[in-house]
Formats: structure tokens, C-alpha cells, sequence
């Protein structure tokens, strides 16, 4: 067979994809990409979003527990104030108490009896001075997108190993 | 047709490639730009200073004793005044006069300190420490929908110390001022503990990193060893025995003398610790804050315990060493005379104590020696710091042989009190070792202290051993036997109880006052099984001038307190139990 360069040229021209095909393909491709790329972001922006309100709620729960902790002290305060012995010496007075003396007292042998000693406070102080923990935050909530992509490259590189 | 079309196509895709590339690249410079960084905090640092929480402190019940309430800081943001001339002067006007009405402050001054602030200037304080009743006055003015516009005005709130119990065991607690500084007594002794660190740290402002917002721990809590009951028990008879007595100032400890636990402590004057501003008005001049540790003075004939001890100690006497009284001793060429300035004939050492005669004990400090008896004085702790643990202690005087102004007599006067000046917490920790088997405790009033939320409790802790254990129950026996065979107004029935009264002259730049006498009594009980050891000391007292009179009844009325409060069964009671005191229950009240 005698094939001339003619006919090899119109055979080429008849495979080849349509001009306007070719550039849909690269167009398709490139949305694709940018699809891709503004799903990143706007998980990216919903995750950076989620954390900072979550930075701000701790932010405002470490300030309400300042508060507490201010108002505890004060009603405490104020209790010891209405309870001092002073108060409750008139209030005893007022209900017709009066101080007992050494003869007014009869003692019996109480088996088993406790005698009354000082305080403990290790229980009180450990409920009413609660420790404020350090807040568990999960990494997604604190780190960049290159920090994510570092860590998903990362993650699946098998440890010794190649992808 | 169809390359017009393809143009179309290609120029919307190019703006459109452009547009949808532009978003993640503004997110990410966005994310990096300082300027919005500085805005939204991101990478920003704050200088932020913490204070602490004062440490509260606690008696050995669990009584708050010093605590903290809620104040306000009120104060203008200037930043929030209008710009415009008059919307700002308006609003400064209704500043200074809800702050004339809410605070009582001069509103020319507040109008001044807002109008005359300098450039740059971005808040004015108006007034701090501002009580919780004034500050709501003025915060409820802000809030009002129809009031003056005060918007401009911020409240800062803060916690400052205060008292609840007031005046009581106000000579032990101090007190503290609004910089913190904690002055006299625990605040100041243990000023450090209590305030905690004030921490100026660089805060992120970013929300994202709250994860690094310090925290700040508050200031320790302390517990005392103090019982408030007992507390306000003695301060109650104390001032009542001023009133009787007409003495210019008193003072009364009461010790474990096992543990060495201050369980109650007063002197006068006393201050209300919330009006501490007062405190030049009530403790003027040279006034001790607590006589108890600060004032030394002439104890007078409760010495005369330790010398006796001292004697029985090292042989020189014994009980029945039988001494002849005739009224007077020369000691280095000094005449010494009894209380009376008679002579009391034959008396054993028992009736040397009873009758509290001063040749006697002369001529037992005399048979000692001077090294002997000086050295006897300094393991009684006499001259020295008692170590406790409260602001302001001093040491006394104990003249020794070689010093300048120590005089052969000295050794004789010494002998019953004269011529050495000691507190009465001095007293009260030497005559510990007589009450505790010859053991000398340390003597405090922090019972436990609070760290990360346990409760770390003091030791108690003996600091010498004066006298061996057998002289100890020998002097408490002769002591217990002197009070009883002087029918002593300190006795309490059913409770056997070893002490001694003291009457002391004071000295004056021209010799020893005729007119006014220190009175003091000491004494502890059970004598089988101490558990209080207290000490009465009353200042120029004007209706008598015998401590046996003045001073011994006071002391009955603690230990009559004491026994009801502490739960000490009457001896027969509790002897008969064969049990300790403090398991049998107290079924009164």
C-alpha cells in the first residue's frame, strides 16, 4: 500500500477531539480544582470559626469562675458575719439560752464517744476550691490548614515505609 | 457565531477562575495579615496583672475569722465620652453628680479630674474600695433606662479583707491595708503565704489560645490554733475585770501546755480590724499592738516558780528544806525584805512559795549560784524570743553576771522578779516545762495551713528541756498544795490546780513606783493531766493591790470557762471514768 503524507495528515485530523472539547476538559478540570480548594477553605473557616467561639466560651467561663470564686468568698464572709459570736450570742440570749456553768453539767461515759477535735478543712477546701482543669481542645480546633495538611501527609505515611 | 461564543466562554471562566481563586487566597492573608492579627487578637499579647485572692484564716473550729468581701473600683472610660463638646460636658456633669450622690464625692472634683485629664489619658479613677451598697446605688443608676447617661462609667470588682467577728482575737489576726500589706500579728507574719503572688503575664488575646490563660492560685488558708469560744470568753472577762479592777490594761493567754497551741490570746486595747484606719487613735503612741508579745515588764513573784524549780532542779532545796524567815537578806550588800516587811519564822519551801517570800527565794537563788541560776534562767528561754509565730515579739531583758549594769543583788531581786523584764509569753512558754514533764513547747497559733487542698498541720515541737520531769510534778505539787492552804481565790471546786500570784512594783527612772503594781497570776490544771495553762496579767490595778485579789479571781473565771468549754469532766469524775478528760462527753449547755 502507498500511503502519501496527504492521506496520513487527513486520517490525524479525523481522531483528533474537537478544539472547544479539549479546552471544556481543561476548564472542567480547573473547577473541579477550584471546588476542591474552596471545600478546603470553607472547612478550613467553619473549624477556625467553631474554635474561636469555643476559645471565647472558655474565655468567658474562666471569667465566670473568677466571679464565683469572688462571690463565694463574699458570702462566705457575709455567713461567717451573721453566724460570729457576737450575733449568735444575742440570738441565744433572744431564745432565753444562757452560758452553762461547771456545776450545771452532768457527764456520762459515752462509749465509742469522738471527742471533738480540730477541723479538717482538706475536704471543704478541696469541693470549694476547685482546681480549674486545663481545657481539652482538640488539635483540629487549634491548628492551621498546614499544620491539618502536614498532619494528614503525615498520617498516612506508614511509619519506615513510602505511601 | 461560534467564535464569539468561545470568547464569551473563556473570558466568564477567567473571571470566574479569578474570583473562586481569590477566596482561599484572602482567607490565608487574611489569616496572616498583622493588621487584622492586631484586630481580632490573633498573635496579640495582653499584659495582664493577677492578684490573688487573700488566704482566708480559720479557728480550730472552722470559724472564719478573716475573710474577703466584694468592693468596687469605679472609674470613667474617657474613650466612651462623646466627642462632641456638649453631649460630653452633659455627660460629665451627670458623672459628677451620681457620683456626688452614690459615693458623696465633691462633683466640682470629679467634673475636674474628668475635664482636666490629660492627652492620651484613657480612664480616671473615681473612687476604689467602694462597699457593695454604695456601688450598687450607682450601678443601678447607670442601669436606669430613663436616668442621666452614665455609660461612660465602669465597675471593676475586687475582693478586700475584712473581719467578721470584729474586734475578736483582733491583737493575734492584724490586720491588712488596701495595698494588701498585711501589719501586726498573722497578716503581717504571714503576710507572703496569705497574699499570694500578684503574676503579670502576657495573656493571648487570641480565643483560640484560652488553653494558655494562666491560673493564679490564691493565697494560703490558715487555721489557728485558736478555740473563737475561748477567745471571746477572756477578752468578755478581761474587759469586765478592767471595769472591776480599774486597771489600765490587761492581758490573758491561754495555752495547751502539751502542744504549746495558743488557744486564746487578748490584750488591751483591742481594735475593730475592719476600721483599721484607726489604728494611731487607738494604740497611740507607743501603745504595744499585743501586750501579750510585745510589752516586757516585771513579772514580780510568778518567777519565783521557775527559781524554786531551778533549786529543786539541781539539789539545792527540796520541798522540806526548812528556811528561817527573819525579814531580811543582804544580798550584794543589799537588804532584801519581804511583801510585808515582816518576818515569817520557820518555813519549808512549800510555805516559801505559799506566803511568797521574797528572802526566802533570795537565799535559794543565793545557794544556787550565779552561774547555776542564770543558766537556769536562760533554759527557761528568759531574755530570748519565744519564736511564735505572730508579728512584733519582743525579747526582754535577763541582766547575766558581766554585763555593765548586772549588780551582785541582782541575783537576789532576779530571784522573785525583780530587776528582769520578760513578756508574758515568755512566762507562759517557761512555765510550760513545769506543766509538761519538764518539757518546754514551742509556743504558736497557726494550727494547720492549707496547700493545693490539703490540710498540712504544725507539729508541735519542744524546744528544751529545763528541768527534768520529776521536778516538774514536784514543783506542780507544792504549787497545787501553796494554793490550797491559802484557800487562793483561784481555785475552782472539783479541779485540782497549781499556781502562783505575782504582785509586782514597777520601776520607774527614780527607783519602784509606791503607788501602782503590775498583778499577775499563773496557773494550769488538772495537775494530773494539764490541759490549760493560763496566765493573767493586770496593768496598775486601783481597787487593790494584792494579786491574790485582783488577779486570782480573773484567773478562776477563764478556768471556769475553760473547763465547760473544753469538756474537762471534774477531777473525781474523771478519775473515777479512769478515762482521759477529753472522751468523756460534756452533756451540758
Amino acid at each position: 500500500m502507498d500511503i502519501s503524507m496527504e492521506n496520513v495528515s487527513q486520517i490525524v485530523q479525523k481522531v483528533r477531539q474537537a478544539h472547544w472539547r479539549v479546552q471544556r476538559q481543561w476548564i472542567g478540570l480547573f473547577l473541579l480544582g477550584l471546588v476542591a480548594v474552596s471545600m478546603v477553605a470553607g472547612i478550613y473557616l467553619n473549624i477556625t470559626v467553631r474554635a474561636t467561639l469555643a476559645g471565647r466560651e472558655i474565655q468567658l467561663l474562666q471569667s465566670k469562675f473568677l466571679d464565683d470564686q469572688r462571690t463565694n468568698s463574699d458570702l462566705e464572709t457575709q455567713l461567717a458575719g451573721l453566724t460570729s459570736v457576737e450575733s449568735m450570742q444575742k440570738r441565744a440570749d433572744a431564745m432565753g439560752f444562757q452560758p452553762a456553768n461547771p456545776e450545771d453539767i452532768t457527764y456520762v461515759v459515752v462509749p465509742g464517744y469522738t471527742p471533738r477535735v480540730a477541723v479538717d478543712m482538706s475536704q471543704a477546701e478541696a469541693t470549694s476550691q476547685v482546681q480549674p482543669q486545663k481545657p481539652v481542645i482538640l488539635p483540629d480546633y487549634t491548628e492551621s490548614l498546614f499544620d491539618w495538611i502536614t498532619r494528614a501527609l503525615a498520617s498516612s505515611v506508614p511509619a519506615g515505609g513510602q505511601p | 457565531m461560534r467564535m464569539l461564543t468561545y470568547w464569551r466562554l473563556l473570558t466568564i471562566t477567567i473571571i470566574m477562575a479569578l474570583a473562586g481563586a481569590a477566596i482561599p487566597v484572602q482567607i490565608v492573608r487574611i489569616q496572616n495579615s498583622p493588621e487584622v492579627a492586631g484586630v481580632t487578637g490573633q498573635g496579640a499579647y495582653i499584659w495582664r496583672t493577677f492578684y490573688p485572692a487573700r488566704g482566708e484564716i480559720y479557728d480550730r473550729r472552722g470559724s472564719l475569722l478573716a475573710g474577703n468581701k466584694t468592693v468596687y473600683e469605679v472609674g470613667v472610660d474617657l474613650n466612651a465620652i462623646p466627642s462632641s463638646k456638649t453631649q460630653a460636658l452633659s455627660m460629665m456633669e451627670n458623672i459628677a453628680l451620681a457620683a456626688q450622690s452614690s459615693l458623696g464625692m465633691d462633683p466640682a472634683k470629679v467634673l475636674e479630674k474628668m475635664s482636666g485629664a490629660a492627652a492620651g489619658t484613657q480612664y480616671i479613677l473615681l473612687q476604689d474600695f467602694v462597699p457593695l451598697d454604695k456601688a450598687d446605688k450607682f450601678i443601678n443608676a447607670q442601669a436606669d433606662p430613663k436616668g442621666p447617661d452614665l455609660s461612660a462609667v465602669q465597675f471593676t470588682a475586687h475582693l478586700m479583707r475584712s473581719y467578721p467577728e470584729n474586734e475578736l482575737a483582733s491583737t493575734i489576726l492584724g490586720y491588712v491595708t488596701e495595698d494588701n500589706h498585711g501589719y501586726m500579728g498573722v497578716e503581717e507574719k504571714y503576710d507572703n503565704i496569705l497574699a499570694g503572688i500578684p503574676v503579670t503575664v502576657l495573656v493571648p488575646a487570641d480565643p483560640r489560645r484560652a488553653i494558655e490563660f494562666p491560673h493564679i492560685p490564691p493565697g494560703q488558708t490558715l487555721i489557728l490554733t485558736i478555740d473563737r469560744e475561748i477567745q471571746a470568753s477572756i477578752e468578755n472577762i478581761l474587759d469586765n475585770a478592767l471595769v472591776s479592777t480599774g486597771a489600765i490594761s490587761g492581758t490573758i493567754i491561754v495555752m495547751d501546755p502539751k502542744t504549746g497551741e495558743i488557744l486564746g490570746l487578748s490584750s488591751t486595747p483591742r481594735m475593730n480590724l475592719n476600721e483599721y484606719t484607726r489604728v494611731t487613735e487607738i494604740f497611740p503612741g507607743e501603745t504595744p499592738f499585743n501586750r501579750a508579745i510585745s510589752q516586757a515588764y516585771e513579772p514580780g513573784s510568778v518567777a519565783k516558780i521557775l527559781t524554786m524549780s531551778s533549786a529543786l532542779d539541781n539539789g539545792t532545796v527540796t520541798p522540806g528544806t526548812v528556811f528561817l524567815d527573819t525579814g531580811t537578806i543582804i544580798v550584794g550588800g543589799v537588804a532584801i525584805h519581804d511583801w510585808d516587811g515582816g518576818a515569817w519564822g520557820y518555813q519549808d519551801m512549800t510555805g516559801c512559795l505559799a506566803h511568797s517570800l521574797n528572802v526566802c527565794l533570795a537565799w535559794v537563788s543565793t545557794q544556787m549560784g550565779s552561774d547555776s541560776f542564770y543558766a537556769y534562767m536562760q533554759r527557761f528561754g528568759l531574755g530570748h524570743l519565744t519564736g511564735i509565730d505572730l508579728a512584733g515579739e519582743t525579747a526582754g531583758r535577763l541582766k547575766l553576771p558581766g554585763d555593765t549594769d548586772w549588780y551582785p543583788v541582782d541575783l537576789g531581786t532576779n530571784a522573785f522578779g525583780q530587776g528582769v523584764a520578760i513578756t508574758p509569753l515568755q512566762m507562759v512558754t517557761a512555765a510550760s516545762a513545769l506543766a509538761n514533764n519538764g518539757q518546754m513547747v514551742y509556743p504558736h497559733v497557726v494550727y494547720a495551713q492549707m496547700r493545693d487542698g490539703h490540710q498540712v498541720n504544725m507539729s508541735p515541737q519542744v524546744v528544751g528541756t529545763p528541768i527534768r520531769a520529776e521536778t516538774a510534778h514536784t514543783i506542780t505539787a507544792m504549787l497545787h498544795n501553796a494554793l490550797e492552804s491559802e484557800s487562793s481565790g483561784a481555785l475552782l471546786p472539783g479541779y485540782a490546780i497549781a499556781g502562783k500570784t505575782g504582785t509586782a512594783q514597777i520601776p520607774t527612772p527614780y527607783g519602784y513606783d509606791e503607788n501602782d503594781i503590775n498583778a499577775s497570776f499563773i496557773g494550769w490544771g488538772p495537775v494530773d493531766d494539764p490541759r490549760f495553762l493560763v496566765y493573767v496579767w493586770l496593768e496598775k490595778p486601783q481597787t487593790n493591790k494584792a494579786a491574790s485579789v485582783v488577779a486570782a479571781p480573773i484567773f478562776k473565771q477563764v478556768i471556769e470557762k475553760l473547763v465547760v468549754l473544753m469538756g474537762i469532766p471534774p477531777d473525781a469524775v474523771r478519775q473515777s471514768t479512769a478515762i482521759p478528760p477529753a472522751q468523756v462527753q460534756n452533756t451540758g449547755q
